[in-house]
């Protein structure tokens, strides 16, 4: 039996290689720090100064050993172009992203589950085929598209909600649905395909033969053992929520880490990127291992398998 | 299940705060990052930084040194003394900038610690020192008869220099003062004279930004959009659209150092294939002009006798013909572009024009970072960018010295000609006068061999709504919004 020692081991050992990477990555892809501090008018004795000043002149290993000694201690290092703590960046950021997230995974939730409950208790009849078809449009709108459609519609037509930022009342509205929407549609055909898959369970027959109404047998028995898989699944869109926020947040102006990562990449502020990449990465990690740990503790087989 | 719905409710609602209805709020495609005059290099931020800065020298139009808070003097060709003007506006806290803020602003510039992109531009400043109560004194390694027009960079408080972290906190001398940064990743401004605020508020995205001038969410837009949407914003009602020239060059880069780009043939094949008339009216909604030079003709150091490489596929055959090349033989190259869906749109329709005359183009579309490091590194064939902002003769050398071959500079393209390097060289140690007449003849040669194919000039446009006095400027800078006020019609 695994403990939870052995998990969070686990767990480092996956962020210790997502940060490597990371770090790799940033070194590894073309465009000079320098340049972005500087410009191309710059002296060379300039050039040199900043280059040692940033630290690029020292070894590779040299330079991976500083950037780990660094993140023990909390420091992704200063952004080139703002000249401020990347950390403070980020986390001036990252409560309007969890706030979207938030909002977006309350929609997944309200929308996905019930749909899916309705999807299989019908099956085969016309409340299955709309929530296929919800799923079918949910998986095929891209959010680039969706989002414009839907301020189109609610803000510019109806005049109910803003068009983007997240000052006004309602701003929250749009992009949590844009960003829910395509999420909800996965959750539903998982939701749907996990009940009727044990449907035909004994356990169920026995909860029937004891004169259980449908009900008491769907909300004891069937859903208890049918939320596992998505669980799983909902662990892993709560961390994509963060990554997949990217593009709402730049559609609707939402002032979260999508649109920081996006702006660094446009002013190629490594350190910001590579904070921001990271911030997600973790994020993801870690929701992926809350979610293992919730299906163990709703599983107790999950418990013992592990 | 219930508690965790209604929490999150909460969370929704808490997420909105009341709008604001006395701010005018300009949509900007990028929001200014860095407000400390001295490191800011991206447009957005130095447009922005105009306004609360006030700087020793302004350019005008066509590209002349101004009195901004100082007048000048040349006391010796490496002597430039600058005199504070007496109406100087004054700081945030009331007091009046001195000859020591300039001293400060200037020798911190020059400090490689700060990590400017200016000082490059400064580099034969030798020393900046006070001279009496009210003037500055510059001294120079080298004569540089036209060094007023490189002080236009804005004055920041002496005591401002140490400590203090102006990006985020500007404390000038301009316009406007610095209010707060928004929770939405804006700024918020205020102008001096009259209090009136204003919001520069990021939306990346062309089409919310349209929509969100429409529902009347913000009430400026400036450029940054593609032609379809300026046609649909100029058929909505109560928008007003106004546009005026532009100094945004761009052009059709190519790599001399290549074998088949390094015939004059084939780049005069290519030049005379593409019609530019035809992409400024199709692509452009005519909002562009055709450019021969990156300074614009009326530049004091433009040369406004440049004549145009006229769209004739017939005479373009011919050129190709004549370096072996033929519909037997097609001609194939590379071209490089960025990501950006107006720039790959273009691309498209020159490789059609190419195309038209016997050259494949092959199109990459790269990330800006891997585009612009390709550029610079010389790995491509032809490549198309634009120069944004240029109003100094600076660039000459800057973009065509043999000297300027990256990383030293931006000859891309990798041209090389003694006549034109010393020709630079000359301008450079002139009076205007003579300067302006070797600037012109730089730009002559240029345009013969054909380094590039200058293709247009981008004019800037803006869209409003409810508003009066903002008029775009030839260099799409925010100084308009002095004048800009809330009519609410």
């Amino acid at each position: 039996m695994r403990t939870l020692a052995e998990q969070l081991t686990d767990t480092l050992v996956v962020l210790f290689g997502v940060s490597t990477l990371v770090f790799l990555l940033l070194v590894l892809i073309p465009g000079d720090p320098v340049d972005v501090v500087l410009g191309e008018s710059a002296q060379a004795a300039d050039r040199a100064a900043m280059r040692a000043s940033l630290g690029l002149d020292r070894p590779l290993g040299e330079r991976w050993l500083d950037f780990y000694a660094d993140l023990a201690s909390g420091d992704l290092g200063t952004s080139l172009i703002r000249r401020q703590p990347v950390a403070d960046l980020i986390m001036q950021r990252l409560p309007a992203t969890l706030q979207l997230a938030a909002a977006a995974f309350l929609i997944v939730v309200l929308i996905a589950i019930p749909l899916g409950i309705l999807a299989a208790r019908h099956r085969g009849r016309w409340p299955d085929r709309l929530a296929q078809t919800f799923a079918l449009f949910g998986l095929s709108i891209p959010n680039f598209w969706l989002g414009p459609l839907l301020v189109l519609l609610f803000s510019v037509q109806l005049g109910w909600t803003p068009v983007s930022g997240n000052l006004a009342p309602g701003s929250l509205i749009l992009p949590a649905i844009t960003l829910g929407l395509s999420m909800a549609a996965i959750t539903t055909r998982m939701m749907r395909s996990s009940l009727l898959e044990i449907e035909s369970q004994a356990f169920l027959r026995t909860a029937r033969c004891k004169g259980l109404g449908e009900v008491a047998v769907l909300l004891r028995h069937s859903l208890p053992n049918a939320m596992l898989p998505v669980i799983t699944v909902l662990g892993m869109q709560l961390g994509s929520l963060l990554a997949g926020a990217v593009i709402t947040e730049v559609v609707f102006a939402w002032p979260g880490i999508g649109s920081l990562l996006i702006d660094a990449i446009r002013q190629r502020d490594y350190p910001v990127v590579q904070g921001v990449v990271l911030c997600i990465a973790f994020a993801y990690v870690l929701t992926n291992r809350l979610a293992d740990l919730f299906a163990a503790w709703l599983d107790p087989r999950v418990h013992e398998a592990n | 299940m219930v508690k965790a719905a209604v929490f999150l409710l909460a969370l929704l609602l808490a997420a909105c705060q009341a709008a604001e209805t006395d701010v005018i709020v300009f949509a900007v495609a990028t929001p200014p990052s860095v407000l400390d005059p001295r490191l800011a290099s991206d447009a957005a931020s130095e447009r922005t930084n105009n306004l609360l800065y006030e700087r020793l020298v302004a350019l005008d139009d066509n590209g002349r040194a101004q009195p901004g808070m100082a007048t000048w003097q040349r006391i010796t060709p490496t002597q430039y003394r600058l005199t504070l003007r007496s109406q100087r506006a004054r700081f945030w806290n009331n007091r009046l900038p001195e000859p020591v803020d300039v001293v400060a602003t200037y020798r911190s510039l020059l400090d490689s610690a700060l990590g400017s992109p200016h000082t490059g531009a400064l580099a034969h400043v030798d020393k900046v020192m006070e001279a009496g109560e009210d003037a500055v004194d510059f001294h120079l390694t080298r004569p540089d008869p036209v060094f007023p027009t490189r002080l236009t960079i804005g004055i920041v408080p002496a005591e401002a220099i140490q400590g203090h972290n102006l990006s985020r906190k500007p404390l000038g001398s301009g316009s406007f003062v610095f209010v707060e940064w928004r929770d939405d990743g804006g700024l918020l401004l205020e102008r001096r004279r009259d209090g009136q605020r204003i919001a520069l508020v990021p939306v990346a995205d062309p089409t919310m930004r349209t929509l969100k001038l429409i529902s009347g969410e913000a009430q400026l837009l400036q450029n940054d959009l593609p032609s379809e949407l300026y046609r649909y914003l100029a058929a909505q009602p109560g928008l007003s659209l106004d546009e005026h020239a532009g100094t945004t060059f761009a052009y059709l880069g190519f790599n001399l150092a290549d074998p088949i780009l390094a015939n004059p043939d084939v780049r005069l094949a290519i030049a005379h294939a593409i019609d530019r008339q035809a992409i400024i009216e199709h692509l452009f909604d005519g909002r562009a002009e055709p450019a021969e030079s990156v300074l614009r003709p009326r530049h004091w150091a433009g040369s406004a006798d440049l004549k145009a490489h006229r769209y004739d596929p017939e005479l373009a055959r011919d050129y190709l013909r004549r370096a072996g090349y033929d519909t037997a033989r097609p001609l194939q190259l590379s071209y490089k572009t960025s990501t950006d869906a107006f720039r790959l749109r273009i691309a498209h329709v020159l490789q059609s024009q190419l195309h038209d005359i016997g050259i494949r183009l092959k199109i990459a579309s790269y990330d800006w970072g891997t585009f612009f490091g390709d550029i610079k590194n010389g790995s491509f064939q032809m490549y198309s960018l634009a120069w944004v902002g240029v109003n100094t003769p600076d660039i000459l050398r800057y973009a065509f010295h043999s000297d300027s071959t990256p990383p030293a500079g931006a000859n891309r393209g990798r041209y090389a000609s003694p006549e034109v390097d010393a020709l630079i060289e000359r301008a450079e140690m002139a009076d205007p006068d003579g300067a302006s007449a070797l600037y012109a003849e730089v730009q002559r040669r240029v345009h013969r061999d054909l380094v590039y194919v200058p293709l247009w000039y981008e004019s800037n446009v803006v869209a409003s709504r409810g508003l009066s006095g903002y008029r775009p400027t030839q260099d799409g800078s925010y100084l308009a919004l002095n004048a800009v006020r809330i009519t609410n019609e």
